[in-house]
């Protein structure tokens, strides 16, 4: 451990000795600038349809960041969030994040915001140079486009093209094995849907050549009623659909789906499904959903991800989704990179978190890595695995080992024109 | 664009039904929000931008009575009356200060009074999504007419918006209440002369329009998730379709909703990435050929 | 006709002056966003005001002009290097084609009818901005940022000289549109608004004059989208959302549709009460509806009619001592002519 740390754990220790329990130790212990506390600015959506994508992401972020500082902060400085609401418009993103930046004195940015705010966060950090951290934005260009890339903004997030590979041999050897060649999609209709369907579906052909798409059908996101869609389905009679419908679009779409009997003439590729808030809501679940992982405490199947789900459930009630997991490890992130540039300054810190490799309970083989030639995670947990209505839903993870995920994802990018 | 798809459909049978029915469900639930959107504005010239938040309270209401009893009747009763007391409230607390004043005012007290309800919802039931879950009777798998997939819900949906219509209808032509609406639509000041006490009509007419929304909002329940801010996309329809069939006719209502309904179905075959926009196209054409819409009265 | 011309020359000049000296007194960042934030949505709640205010149109789709102008410039200044004065023009002759094939469509149909068809126009371009991504980006948005190279010495990619830059074009902005209400084409429009039919019995061309008006309005939109693209440095679907055009009714109606500068006061005023609610409360959608409720319910008009008409009524109470009558509309329609008279 680097000397100031040891410092304001030494300092730290003798002021608990004197006073209550270390935990919840984050108030003025020392006196002068190393006191002074790190201001993160956090805009995400907290109102509206997604406000669910906000709430779950502070809660896990503030979970961390009590076990960060109570362990010293960022080189000896606490961590304090300024949560802002940005209702999900991007020019509301946009000025959040300046605000925060110019006049709440915030010296890093954790944009937990949806795909177009995050697309408008990434122009401010560009504009003020400051130490951004994408986390709720799976889009894939927002890190891969080398034209969009900046030295001081990262992801720590799913990517959509990690999950379409994945999800695309996972399916692939089910059409192969039962020879599943007439599919359809139903996913919304907007970048994230378009584009994870066409890379799910270019690696369900690479891999099971046989595989044709009969029928596509694009309801809106946010759309209340999905009737039209599924009885176009219905029409076009394929054997398995795919979906990348999300929250309470991919419930809906299920209770409308399950009084039409879909499920009984096709199997369902979902990669949303298995989130708890979409597993606890949806009331008649039918069984053998295949669904790629969002959170899941059984997988990876270690007892430290068990307890970290636990801990949450115990805090705040629920379980924790796919956005808190990101949001909760981009807090260690910041910690482990404080640590190793022994600073809570931005510049060094960003240094610090290119190819930086942690521990983490969410790590497929238990770290996680932050890849330092485009900035975004490689490592967290991917599976896919068939869903059954009751605890612990997806009882059987499969998997891809990372290094075959990383070549193919390699030969995406040469395709893309990214590399 | 996917014409193919359109016409191999528009020659099956089997397919011709399955589009109509679901063309048909989304039309009638359309139908009972935007006839009371149509009713009071024909009524008290208000354009109600509150009444999607109607149908969202009745959604949630319906929940949770299906929750609590377990009985999907209750749920729907519950549903509509919850909605329709609460349109008392809000009717007398704020509505009848701005009829017919500024059209811009009544806009801006109904839009802070969306943002209120949306925040209270939220407060009540929390900002997640939720479910309500099929009720039993209606688990049951689905029926084929005519090589068609009808689900037995949609059946008893179509068949409870069906005569809600028909009731709707005859009331305003036979009963009194219905006389004095259209009276009233007519022309206010007659009626206020020949001593009818319109507050209380105007109450009265509101009332329904709030009752049949949360009704809306009730039946849909097992089926759309539900979230604060539900109310939002289904307002914006049934203002399509109320403008579509035009500003206070009821025939128009149900004509539009139909048709808006059959729109998103057909459509989604044969213009899967322009169904909304079809939507808008069809309103705008109305417009423009005839702006007082189909069943319009010129001087509307 | 001149010296008014002048006065409003003297007081764009002065306005300007006090907005460049702002950022000298402060050192706070967040007042330099917040008044370039202002330069734009001001520009265009003014616009839709002369379509509501002086045209008696209520445009629901106004947006459309707004995004128009942000994407426009945006895709202009992405794709060829133009200079930013050039692609600002270019973008207004773009939403003025736009307005003028849109307002020949809508401007025939009365009140709530030429609502709901901009609306639907409206809806109609963000349906296209979302579908046509290989130009737009989709609903992605304008990635990648918006080239901000220098000209004549003025470089926008600088923050300070962004707002010096929007504050001008506000006050320019501002002082056109006040030289347009306060032209004879502004009374005529007004004419038209109050009696078309007895406008056209002097011989107006109503279909004109409201066409001339919808393009005015949509051109001067589309200037508000251009600085809210430079500080966003992107253009997203939202701008041309129907949220967009109903935030801007909202402005219009918070401040006043009488007053030439009633639109400025609201956007003033939505800008600082959305800053701060979303601020301080989890909740805001229930304090802002419940402020804007009682705003509404308690002046029945915006926040500077309001003012005005209360100013007016008592001076004209200590001139004659006489008591006019406390009817909103009444007072608001008379004060109409005067107050842009002088």
């Amino acid at each position: 451990m680097s000397k100031p740390s040891l410092i304001a754990l030494n300092r730290r220790g003798f002021l608990a000795a004197g006073a209550a329990a270390a935990g919840t130790v984050s108030m003025p212990w020392v006196a002068g600038a190393q006191a002074k506390v790190v201001k993160v600015g956090f805009p995400t959506i907290l109102s509206g349809r997604v406000a669910q994508l906000g709430t779950s992401s502070r809660n896990a972020a503030q979970m961390e960041v009590e076990k960060v500082n109570a362990a010293g902060g960022l080189a000896g400085r606490p961590i304090e969030l300024v949560i802002r609401d940005t209702k999900g418009q991007p020019q509301e993103a946009a000025r959040v994040a300046r605000e925060l930046v110019n006049s709440d004195g915030c010296e890093m940015l954790i944009d937990a915001e949806a795909s177009t705010g995050a697309f408008a966060v990434h122009e401010v950090a560009r504009d003020l140079g400051i130490l951004c951290i994408h986390t709720n934005s799976e889009t894939s260009s927002l890190t891969a486009d080398p034209k969009l890339r900046l030295p001081n903004a990262f992801r720590c997030a799913r990517q959509g093209i990690h999950d379409s590979v994945v999800g695309g041999s996972y399916a692939a050897e089910i059409a192969n094995a039962k020879n599943l060649t007439r599919w359809a999609t139903c996913s919304p209709d907007y970048a994230y849907g378009r584009d994870t369907t066409g890379e799910f579906v270019m690696y369900l052909k690479r891999f099971a050549p046989k595989v044709e798409v009969i029928s596509e059908a694009w309801p809106k996101i946010f759309q209340p009623d999905y009737t039209e869609s599924i009885t176009k389905l219905l029409q076009a009679k394929p054997q398995a659909l795919y979906s990348c419908l999300w929250g309470g679009d991919l419930t809906s779409f299920i209770d409308q789906a399950a009084i039409y009997a879909l499920f009984t003439q096709m199997q369902f590729y979902a990669v949303n499904m298995a989130d708890y808030t979409a597993l606890t809501v949806v009331k008649n679940l039918p069984a053998g959903i295949h669904s790629g992982n969002r959170y899941i405490k059984t997988f990876p199947a270690t007892p430290q991800n068990a307890a970290w789900g636990d801990a949450y459930r115990a805090k705040y009630g629920e379980y924790p989704t796919n956005w808190a997991w990101q949001n909760g490890l981009v807090i260690n992130f910041l910690a482990e990179a404080a640590k190793k540039a022994n600073s809570a300054d931005g510049k060094k810190m960003a240094d610090a978190l290119r190819g930086l490799t942690i521990a983490s309970p969410l790590g497929a083989d238990g770290t996680v890595t932050m890849r330092a030639e485009d900035q975004t995670i490689i490592g967290y947990a991917v599976g896919w695995g068939t869903t059954i209505p009751k605890e612990p839903y997806v009882p059987e993870m499969k998997s891809v080992p990372w290094q075959r995920i990383l070549e193919l994802e390699a030969e995406w990018k040469k395709d893309k024109g990214f590399t | 664009m996917d014409l193919n798809a359109l016409t191999e459909c528009l020659s099956s049978t089997s397919c011709m039904v399955t589009q109509a029915t679901s063309g048909f469900i989304i039309g009638m639930l359309l139908f009972l929000v935007a006839v009371g959107l149509t009713l009071i504005f024909g009524v008290m010239k208000i354009v109600n931008f509150t009444h999607g938040a109607f149908y969202m309270i009745g959604a949630y209401l319906a929940m949770t009575v299906f929750q609590m009893t377990g009985s999907y009747t209750l749920a729907l009763l519950g549903a509509a009356v919850g909605a329709c007391l609460f349109g008392v409230v809000v009717e007398r607390c704020f509505m009848q200060r701005i009829y017919g004043g500024n059209v811009l005012m009544q806009l801006l007290v109904c839009y802070a009074l969306v943002l209120i309800l949306d925040d209270l919802v939220r407060i009540v039931w929390g900002p997640e999504f939720k479910s309500m879950g099929m009720p039993d009777a209606f688990r049951v798998p689905p029926l084929f007419i005519m090589g068609g997939v009808v689900p037995p819900f949609y059946l008893f949906l179509i068949a409870a918006a069906l005569s809600i219509a028909v009731v709707l209808g005859l009331a305003i032509a036979r009963t009194r209440f219905g006389k004095t609406i259209r009276a009233a639509a007519h022309n206010p000041a007659m009626v206020s002369v020949l001593g009818i006490n319109t507050g209380l009509l105007f109450t009265g007419v509101f009332a329904l329009g709030c009752l049949l929304a949360g009704l809306a909002g009730g039946l849909a329940a097992p089926v759309r998730s539900l979230t604060p801010g539900m109310g939002f996309s289904i307002l914006i329809e049934s203002f399509i379709v109320t403008v579509i069939g035009g500003m206070g006719s009821i025939l128009g209502a149900l004509v539009g909703a139909l048709l808006i309904g059959l729109i998103r179905t057909f459509g989604a075959l044969g213009f899967p990435l322009f169904t909304e926009a079809l939507m808008y196209l069809a309103m705008a054409i109305v417009l423009i050929v005839k702006p007082s819409g189909l069943f319009g009265r010129e001087a509307a | 006709m001149k010296r008014p011309a002048l006065r409003d020359g003297l007081i764009g000049l002065a306005a300007f002056l006090i907005l460049a000296a702002l950022p000298l007194l402060t050192t706070s960042s967040a007042l330099v966003d917040f008044v370039i934030r202002c330069a734009a949505l001001g520009l265009f709640a003014t616009s839709l005001n002369l379509l509501v205010g002086y045209g008696g149109m209520v445009s629901f789709g106004h947006g459309l002009f707004f995004g128009m102008g942000a994407y426009s410039f945006g895709i202009i200044m992405q794709r060829t290097g133009m200079p930013i004065p050039l692609a600002i023009l270019l973008t207004l002759g773009v939403a003025a084609i736009v307005a003028l094939a849109v307002g020949a469509i809508c401007v025939r149909l009365k009140e709530i009818y030429f609502a709901f068809v901009t609306l639907a126009f409206q809806m109609l371009v963000h349906s296209m901005i979302i579908a046509w991504v290989p130009v737009t980006g989709g609903d992605q948005g304008l990635r990648g940022g918006i080239p901000r190279p220098s000209f004549l010495g003025i470089n926008l990619a600088d923050q300070k000289q962004l707002y010096l830059f929007s504050a001008a074009l506000l006050v320019l902005g501002l002082m056109a549109m006040r030289h347009i209400v306060s032209s004879p084409f502004g009374y005529t429009l007004r004419l038209v608004r109050d009696n078309p039919a007895r406008a056209g019995f002097l011989g107006i061309d109503v279909y004109r004059t409201r066409l001339t008006a919808f393009v005015l309005a949509g051109v001067f939109a589309s200037l508000g989208g251009v600085l809210m693209s430079l500080f966003v440095s992107g253009a997203y679907p939202e701008f041309a959302f129907w949220t967009m055009s109903g935030e801007a009714v909202f402005i219009v109606m918070l401040g006043g549709t009488v007053a030439f500068l009633g639109p400025m006061v609201g956007t003033v005023l939505l800008l600082l009460l959305n800053d701060f609610v979303t601020r301080v409360a989890e909740h805001h959608g229930l304090v802002l509806g419940t402020v804007i409720l009682l705003f509404a319910l308690g002046l029945r008009k915006g926040l500077l009619d309001f003012v005005m008409d209360w100013r007016a009524a008592r001076r004209t109470r200590a001139q004659a001592g006489a008591d006019r009558p406390p009817g909103p509309n009444t007072i608001a329609g008379t004060d109409k002519m005067e107050r842009v008279a002088t």
